[in-house]
């Protein structure tokens, strides 16, 4: 598994696209959805940060289903917004947010072959 | 030997920062200042989380709401390091805490004053700050003027400092190096 992460809109994707060279893949953009993934293909799941956001407002166990989705898909790209770098917001559930986000981010991070901080589209190999 | 780790929320600093103070302090006396004032029940479990966290460790808690440099009152002789959590929590109830707030510039010459004090006193010092600075988010003036005070102090406490480390995901990045490892 490999984990980008970085700020909103700074490339993150097209990063992932040019410099890995992926000849078959799937995004999932924001979904852990599974229907679209077919034998072969490298998983990329985009939005990270908003698949949380999404698991928690159902009320889901998104630390649970990330585990296991690692599990099932040992080469999938996980790339993410770093949602930690701000003022600690006032709304109790976005602040739940952030914290749980940056503690699976912190996981993910132990468990990747390979972490990659983007800015400018320009990619920091950290791990 | 002074130490800054800076990061965002659910970083991993703090479990970085007890990491790192462990092994730089060696055979010394550990003592954990903290800063945060405790309200509610989401401050008691964030305290109850970081307390596990340092659970037989061997530090000694000193609470520091304000005028930091008084941790050293608390302390007992000989060679000490301390771990000050965090710098967010110390500016906000300095300008905040009191009848009327205090302004950046004061809090800032404050706050430096009282590290450096402390440094003095310490054979390692390690402060955790926050990264406040990138929601892109103009808030209103008071909130505007805490950013600028966490700004200029970071940048200050950064110069003081024997080595920066920006934690990303738990993983320490390099910002100052430390003179001679």
């Amino acid at each position: 598994m490999k984990l980008i992460i970085g700020g909103y809109a700074q490339g993150k994707l097209n990063y992932v696209l040019k410099h890995y060279e992926l000849e078959n893949y799937v995004l999932l953009d924001g979904t852990l959805s599974e229907a679209a993934i077919e034998a072969g293909n490298t998983v990329i799941l985009h939005c990270f940060h908003l698949w949380v956001k999404d698991g928690l407002k159902r009320g889901a166990n998104p630390e649970e289903e990330i585990r296991k989705f690692v599990k099932e898909y040992p080469d999938c790209i996980i790339i993410s917004d770093e949602v930690g770098n701000g003022i600690v917001p006032i709304d109790a559930f976005e602040r739940e947010y952030r914290e749980r986000t940056g503690r699976m981010l912190v996981e993910l991070a132990e468990k990747a072959e390979e972490v990659v901080r983007v800015i400018c589209g320009m990619g920091q190999k950290i791990k | 030997m002074m130490t800054l780790i800076i990061g965002g929320s659910g970083s991993g600093k703090s479990a970085y920062a007890e990491e790192y103070i462990t092994r730089r302090a060696g055979n010394r006396q550990k003592y954990y200042l903290a800063t945060m004032q405790v309200y509610g029940e989401e401050g008691r479990k964030k305290v109850e989380r970081h307390r596990q966290l340092r659970s037989g460790k061997g530090f000694m808690t000193i609470e520091q709401p304000v005028d930091i440099e008084k941790a050293q009152t608390m302390m007992q002789d000989g060679e000490k390091a301390a771990l000050l959590e965090c710098m967010s929590n110390l500016v906000a109830n300095e300008m905040f805490s009191r009848e009327s707030p205090l302004h950046e510039e004061p809090v800032v010459e404050k706050i430096v004053q009282g590290v450096g004090e402390l440094k003095e006193s310490l054979a390692e010092l390690v402060i955790v700050t926050n990264n406040v600075f990138e929601d892109g988010v103009q808030y209103e003036d008071t909130t505007m003027e805490y950013i600028r005070a966490m700004g200029t102090l970071n940048e200050r406490l950064a110069a003081m400092a024997d080595e920066v480390i920006e934690v990303v995901v738990g993983i320490p990045l390099c910002v100052k190096v430390r003179n001679g490892g």
